[in-house]
């Protein structure tokens, strides 16, 4: 019988689904993945997930424990960092051996660590982790190491097709193509192009980020995520500050909104901040302050917990494409008479 | 060019010699932060951000109102927020029209450290001064910590309130003024000597001892813990911090072979639990918890400020640990909200259980 492997489909999963899954389905593992986060699971998480840590981690908790009876093998990996000097968040190192503390009754838990900045951890220590869970599965050793390079393989292939090049972006931002396949883009006469800034497991949960991207879509508005946005551009952005972000993951989402409020070539940003996460109290706080001090491009933050309701979420966003539009109607009058002034001196 | 930086409890005496030893003179030291100081900092701040930023950045716009310009912070590049502290102030600051110079001294880095202190608060002062600089000060801080130690001892046996109080006052300023290398090393000696004749005591037996264990700042500064080392003492327990700066600063203890560094059992102590440093002084106090007993103590106080990530995981594993080693362990959050009489009475309660127990 194939063993059973458990993915909580929250946090990293929804940066590193691809590799993980790949590898485990390669080793010959049958793959568990939990449903997309429910309120069955979002009270599973409240419930027991102690109070203090932040709302995404607590979905964290409802997503193992859901997948508690299911498996034979929970996949909680300690991801210290996965950068030469800039760290992860410290939940994501402890997150397994907090939930074999709290349950001890959860299934034997897969914990390997891996720590690029503090520890030096590199290649080698892929290839230690690669085979130390691989002979759990399989004796094979060249299937094993087949598996850990397709799985590698496959994720930096689904990256590079997640990011827009340069060149697509400055596209973009002219309003030359468009990234979404919007249907009812006629419905608009301009399309709205808005920044959906946030973490990956914010933006693409859709119960946690209370179905924003696909009611954006669904209003025919183009929009663009931190981890679409090229690398080369985000690094930019973040030599101009004074200091090192060094939390890896919210300098994606800074530099994005950076990078906007800079060039005002969108019309409007939009962040997800989850109550009480570390970095984005900091990051908000940078951009809201980045921000009021080159107003140009009309930024909204909205922090969201399990109370947020749908029709508040849906009331301040109405409100801020209405300002939007507003904003926009005012310009183009603006350049008219402009140019109509024009006209009559001549 | 006045120079200031947070008040840190005992360890802003520790601070202010190190600033001392690199020839900066121009210092205005911080004032004990109040209920004002809370208040400024927390209109400011980000809404979810933890304590500690809230009271230094009310601090700093206190002692901006007062004529500094130079403003010294902390700095680190690990797992916590600490590190942001300075640019996200700066960026407050800023925007409240101050005209000031931030100073981050990177501790988890030591050549950088030495850099900052040698070039930008010594004035160019030669490598050696710096260097000299922070060993006259992790010395010092030992010499802080023996007097905080003797203080929440002396405080529950004394004969006269507020008695010992006086004497350590005396005891920080004998430290701080001590210059000479060899007078400062006859001072571990002398201290306790000096507490000993000055303060007459009543002898109990069978004294409860509690370790206070937790967040940095919040252990060590009385305004943000609500002085909750008075609060027991008062209650005739003896108490102790298990963390310190020295955990960082101390280079002679980490040097020095033929001492065991507590610091390190703590962290071989946590093994269990948790592997792996994950920012903060999560490792030292699990650590701490789990050696309770064996370091002869009856309970544990641990504290942390509201939103603090690697505390929050500590306050994850204490109630297996409670469990597994039968120990009674108070885990308390604190805030600028955090109201004196509900604290009190929980410390009461935790006081009146550990008196059962004993």
């Amino acid at each position: 019988m194939k063993k059973r492997v458990g993915f909580p489909n929250a946090l990293l999963f929804y940066k590193f689904s691809i590799l993980w899954t790949t590898f485990f389905q390669e080793l010959g593992a049958e793959i568990v993945i939990s449903p997309k986060t429910n309120k069955i699971i979002k009270d599973l998480g409240v419930k027991f997930a102690p109070d203090e840590d932040c709302y995404s981690t607590k979905l964290y908790f409802g997503h193992t424990l859901y997948l508690k009876d299911k498996v034979d093998f929970l996949f909680i990996p300690r991801i210290g960092s996965d950068h030469e000097v800039n760290v992860g968040c410290p939940k994501f190192i402890a997150l397994a051996e907090v939930l074999k503390s709290m349950f001890p009754d959860l299934p034997k838990i897969i914990m390997p660590f891996f720590s690029m900045a503090k520890k030096n951890h590199g290649r080698f220590k892929i290839l230690r982790i690669i085979f130390s869970i691989g002979f759990r599965f399989t004796l094979n050793p060249f299937r094993i190491l087949i598996a850990g390079k397709r799985a590698f393989d496959a994720q930096s292939k689904y990256d590079e097709e997640l990011k827009f090049s340069e060149e697509e972006l400055h596209k973009w931002e002219n309003s030359k193509i468009f990234l979404q396949n919007l249907s009812i883009q006629e419905q608009r006469k301009t399309p709205l192009r808005i920044a959906l800034v946030g973490h990956p497991y914010v933006i693409n949960d859709d119960f946690s980020s209370v179905n924003i991207k696909n009611l954006l879509l669904s209003r025919g508005i183009d929009i663009i995520t931190p981890d679409q946005m090229p690398k080369a551009l985000i690094e930019n952005q973040m030599e101009k500050l004074d200091y090192n972000m060094y939390f890896n993951y919210a300098r994606e989402i800074l530099g994005t909104t950076m990078h906007f409020i800079e060039n005002n070539s969108i019309d409007g940003i939009l962040q997800l901040i989850i109550f009480s996460c570390g970095p984005d109290s900091l990051i908000g706080e940078m951009s809201a302050r980045y921000s009021s001090r080159k107003p140009g491009t009309p930024l909204l933050q909205l922090v969201l917990d399990e109370l947020s309701s749908e029709t508040g979420v849906l009331t301040r966003i109405e409100a801020f494409l209405d300002m939007i539009e507003r904003k926009n109607e005012f310009r183009r009058n603006e350049e008219n008479c402009h140019l109509h002034s024009l006209i009559l001196d001549h | 060019m006045p120079f200031t930086f947070p008040h840190f409890g005992s360890l802003t005496h520790v601070f202010e010699v190190v600033m001392r030893e690199v020839g900066k003179n121009d210092l205005l030291l911080p004032k004990k932060p109040n209920r004002r100081t809370a208040e400024l900092g927390a209109r400011y701040s980000p809404e979810f951000i933890c304590t500690p930023f809230k009271l230094t950045l009310g601090t700093y716009i206190e002692m901006l109102e007062e004529g500094a310009d130079e403003l010294g912070s902390g700095s680190c590049h690990s797992w916590c927020r600490f590190g942001y502290y300075w640019p996200v102030q700066k960026l407050i600051l800023e925007d409240l029209g101050y005209d000031f110079k931030f100073i981050c001294l990177d501790y988890l880095r030591p050549y950088i450290l030495l850099r900052t202190l040698q070039k930008e608060i010594g004035n160019g002062c030669s490598l050696q001064r710096a260097i000299r600089a922070v060993r006259i000060g992790w010395i010092k801080n030992r010499l802080t910590d023996l007097v905080d130690d003797l203080l929440y001892k002396y405080r529950v046996i004394e004969t006269e309130k507020g008695l010992s109080e006086k004497m350590a006052e005396t005891a920080f300023k004998i430290i701080v003024e001590t210059k000479r290398l060899r007078d400062i090393k006859k001072l571990r000696k002398q201290l306790p000597e000096f507490f000993k004749k000055n303060i007459d005591v009543q002898k109990r037996d069978n004294l409860i001892k509690v370790g206070i264990c937790g967040e940095l700042y919040v252990v060590y500064e009385a305004a943000l813990n609500l002085d909750i080392h008075k609060k027991l003492n008062e209650l005739g327990i003896v108490v102790k911090n298990t963390v310190s700066l020295r955990s960082y600063l101390d280079m002679g203890l980490k040097l020095n072979p033929f001492v065991k560094s507590p610091y390190k059992t703590a962290i071989k102590a946590a093994k269990p639990y948790i592997e792996n440093k994950c920012g903060g002084e999560t490792l030292e106090n699990v650590g701490d918890i789990v050696l309770c007993k064996k370091h002869g103590r009856d309970g544990m106080v641990h504290l942390y400020p509201f939103t603090c990530m690697p505390e929050i995981i500590t306050r994850s594993f204490i109630p297996q640990i409670s469990q597994e080693y039968n120990l009674p362990v108070l885990s308390l959050v604190l805030d600028e909200h955090t109201g004196e009489a509900g604290f009190s009475t929980r410390i009461e309660a935790f006081a009146d259980m550990l008196i059962r127990r004993k």
